[in-house]
């Protein structure tokens, strides 16, 4: 089974590409075996969904937006494969988690150290331009729409099954 | 007379007036904040110090902390609760419909959604003249029990409790940790913890059987919450007149199933926190003074009797005692009212200390009267307007974006524990086979579930500090699910008896109406003042517990609840260094009021807030 996600605050322009391109997934056709999930909620609750799920993901895709100071509109595609921070780190995501932040780096934490999350984790992330209150996207993001939807699509089919 | 400071007297038919021969009524002179000594103090460079918490972390968004200690005298001097990040809810509101209020209100707190949108629509309601059916409130009071179901473990297991844990105490008072492992829990034969360093170690983060217990123990009340409310923590179903989820026996079957659930590990879980607090007080009794204020209290009561509730400010002294919270003024340890109208004459809010601009500047005030024509100051809610006004932070001006909510002028503080406080002493909760108010005490009836009943009582406390709102709150755990049961049995009994309408019709006025939700977050007080006219909302004004506990000092020169609780707490960590001083002390004393700040103020502001500094790391980034 594959997860597939849009994680992010909506109305924010940039910063809600995953929460946008969500429901552009929703109405994707996919493979009998790729679930697609809205996840905009306390990472804790996605914890426990997970724990409680029948079935059992090897690979999730989630899309986002990220600042990191590249040029906006950058595109990258990237395995999740990070080391958990401290305790006290994780205490603190927790802390954000039951009190209502959404947050893709949370849900990857706290998920990952509960081990509950899919074995394989891959990131599209999207470099954002504009960051404030705002229904649209900036030119250089709503160019980058299909080419993120169609990664993510990529990354699902080569999924190895 | 429940006024000592307001020019407001009452007839003898309860009706309020201004009190005679006075020609400014509400005027007051701002006293000056002096810190020159303290500044002079803090240039010696000794052992007094500034202490700068930023953000104050274990508690719902961002509030900081500054305070002055003395490290030699092991007190504090100065302190300063600041509320970072500006809440732009009144602003959103202003020119929309009115019932937009019931979903962007909600969006004010991630946790506690569902009270601000039942909030909204009691103000709407007042303001329509509409009421739900019998069952629509009974739905409304069954979800927010639930709500409190989830946030109370949360605050107790997660944010709180590890300020009592091992890793703490164990760091910061080494010898009280060593008596800890030595001394036996009295109630152990009912938790199952042998000694109190074994319930010290169950409230370690990540790892505590206690701590994981709590976060599973979230689950429970949130699936009930969501099959009446539709979704947790944002419902769509609460609407003007009732609600709009169609409920079946099913439904309620449901919800009782996972009371069930909690019930046994409340059981276990008071006396958890009996022992432990008990234990502090018995190590030193100067624990007795940490977080310690004025037993000021406030409430205004919630879960209506849906037969009382007509939500007419005319009746709302009758239907608000009918509560099975009632609402409540708490002065010196005394019930001063139980009467929503005069706790609703007595709340003004300030702004001397805070980053907004006076709104009575040009000397109009919108409403000299409320709809029964009692006296109301420039500064009530109604009358109030959000001007922010961004500065410089100074302690001696403006250090905040929370404002200074007074009730009759006087520093009140709001909580579960004013809740479940006002209920006891005021012995006017409806009949219940669950629950007693005894007027020193709230017994509450847990019934047979895989343990036997047990009738726990909590009573007024002697002492007012952060260990018994804490106590308060684990307390108000078996207060919550009772009222839920009841409810549970209340929904019963209407669907048997055909009464299965859960909602009733209106129409948005175009006159101008007031209306006012008087109701209750997990963290108590909450207030949602509405004027509309022409369809629309001219002012919208939100109270929560966390504005009046955060709030700075006021014109009178009075800190705020959790400056107060500072100022008052002992510094009693061991530390030999002033640099291995963690305030660990002034902490717990801020934690116990279970803050929210998102609710307090709350809009957009960066990584703090809303979107955090990502970690996710584009290191290995493929193409």
């Amino acid at each position: 089974m594959v997860l597939v996600s849009g994680i992010g605050y909506s109305n924010l322009s940039d910063m809600s590409f995953g929460r946008v391109l969500l429901s552009s997934l929703e109405k994707m056709r996919w493979p009998p075996d790729v679930r697609v999930e809205d996840l905009n909620f306390g990472p804790i609750m996605i914890y426990q969904w997970f724990e409680e799920l029948p079935v059992k993901f090897e690979k999730a895709v989630f899309v986002h937006a990220a600042k990191r100071g590249r040029v906006p509109g950058t595109l990258e595609v990237y395995s999740w494969r990070k080391d958990l921070p401290g305790a006290a780190e994780i205490q603190l995501r927790i802390e954000e988690a039951v009190t209502g932040v959404i947050s893709l780096d949370n849900l990857l934490i706290i998920c990952k150290h509960f081990g509950v999350l899919p074995p394989e984790v891959t990131i599209v992330e999207i470099e954002p331009e504009k960051e404030d209150w705002g229904q649209d996207f900036s030119p250089a993001v709503a160019a980058r729409v299909s080419e993120a939807l169609e990664l993510v699509r990529n990354e699902v089919l080569r999924t190895e099954r | 007379m429940c006024f000592k400071n307001l020019p407001v007297e009452f007839d003898q038919a309860g009706n309020a007036y201004l009190k005679g021969g006075v020609a400014d009524p509400y005027r007051y002179q701002p006293r000056e904040i002096k810190r020159e000594r303290l500044e002079e103090l803090l240039a010696r460079n000794g052992h007094i110090k500034d202490v700068t918490i930023s953000p104050v972390t274990r508690v719902a968004g961002a509030l900081s902390f500054h305070a002055v200690a003395d490290l030699q005298e092991r007190k504090f001097l100065e302190a300063n609760s600041i509320a970072t990040i500006f809440r732009g809810y009144e602003v959103i509101l202003k020119g929309r419909d009115p019932r937009d209020a019931i979903f962007i209100s909600s969006r004010a707190c991630g946790v506690c959604g569902g009270v601000h949108s039942t909030a909204a629509c009691e103000a709407i309601e007042m303001a329509f003249g509409i009421h739900p059916p019998p069952l629509g409130t009974t739905l409304r009071n069954l979800a927010l029990a639930l709500d409190f179901l989830y946030d109370h473990p949360l605050h107790l297991f997660l944010l709180a409790g590890p300020d009592y844990s091992q890793v703490v105490v164990e760091a910061t008072n080494p010898a009280m940790w060593e008596k800890a492992r030595v001394t036996e829990a009295p109630n152990a034969k009912i938790h199952n913890y042998k000694t109190i360093a074994d319930i010290m170690k169950s409230l370690n983060p990540l790892s505590g059987k206690c701590y994981l217990d709590g976060l599973k123990m979230t689950r429970v009340p949130r699936e009930a919450y969501a099959v009446l409310f539709g979704k947790y923590p944002h419902p769509q179903t609460v609407v003007p007149g009732g609600m709009s989820s169609t409920v079946t026996i099913t439904d309620f079957n449901e919800t009782y199933t996972r009371l069930h659930k909690m019930i046994d590990w409340t059981k276990r879980m008071i006396p958890l926190w009996d022992d432990l607090i008990d234990f502090f007080y018995d190590y030193n009794p100067e624990y007795k003074k940490l977080g310690a204020r004025d037993m000021n209290l406030a409430d205004l009561g919630m879960w209506d009797d849906p037969e009382s509730y007509d939500a007419t400010y005319q009746n709302c002294d009758e239907w608000g005692e009918r509560r099975w919270a009632t609402p409540g003024i708490i002065i010196d340890g005394e019930l001063v009212t139980t009467k929503l109208r005069q706790i609703n004459l007595g709340i003004e809010e300030f702004v001397e200390h805070s980053y907004y601009e006076d709104w009575n500047h040009n000397g109009k005030q919108r409403f000299q009267a409320d709809p029964l024509g009692g006296p109301l100051s420039p500064n009530h809610p109604w009358n109030k307007e959000t001007m922010p006004k961004p500065s410089k932070e100074s302690w001696k001006d403006r250090y905040t974006w929370d404002t200074a909510p007074r009730w009759d002028r006087q520093v009140v503080e709001a909580g579960a524990y004013a809740r479940i406080w006002t209920t006891a002493a005021a012995r006017k909760m409806p009949k219940s086979d669950f629950m007693e108010s005894t007027g020193h005490s709230l017994i509450l009836r847990l019934p047979k579930t895989m343990m036997a009943e047990v009738d726990v009582e909590w009573r007024i406390p002697q002492v007012w500090n952060a260990f018994e709102r804490n106590r308060a709150r684990a307390y108000c755990m078996a207060y919550n699910l009772m009222t839920a049961f009841t409810m549970v049995l209340k929904g019963f009994d209407y669907l048997r008896k055909g009464e299965d309408k859960v909602s009733t019709g209106f129409e948005v006025p175009k006159d101008e109406r007031i209306g006012v939700g008087f109701w209750g977050a997990g963290r108590g007080w909450l207030a949602h003042h509405l004027v509309l006219d022409k369809g629309s909302i001219v002012n919208y004004q939100i109270t929560t517990p966390s504005t009046i506990n955060a709030s700075p000092r006021d014109p009178f020169g009075n800190p705020g609840p959790y400056e107060e609780a500072v100022l008052n707490t002992p510094i009693l960590e061991d530390f030999s260094k002033p640099e291995d001083f963690t305030g660990v002390d002034m902490l717990r004393a801020i934690r116990s009021f279970d803050p929210c700040m998102p609710c307090t103020t709350h809009i957009y502001g960066g990584d703090r807030e809303i979107v955090r500094e990502v970690n996710t790391c584009a290191c290995a980034a493929e193409g």
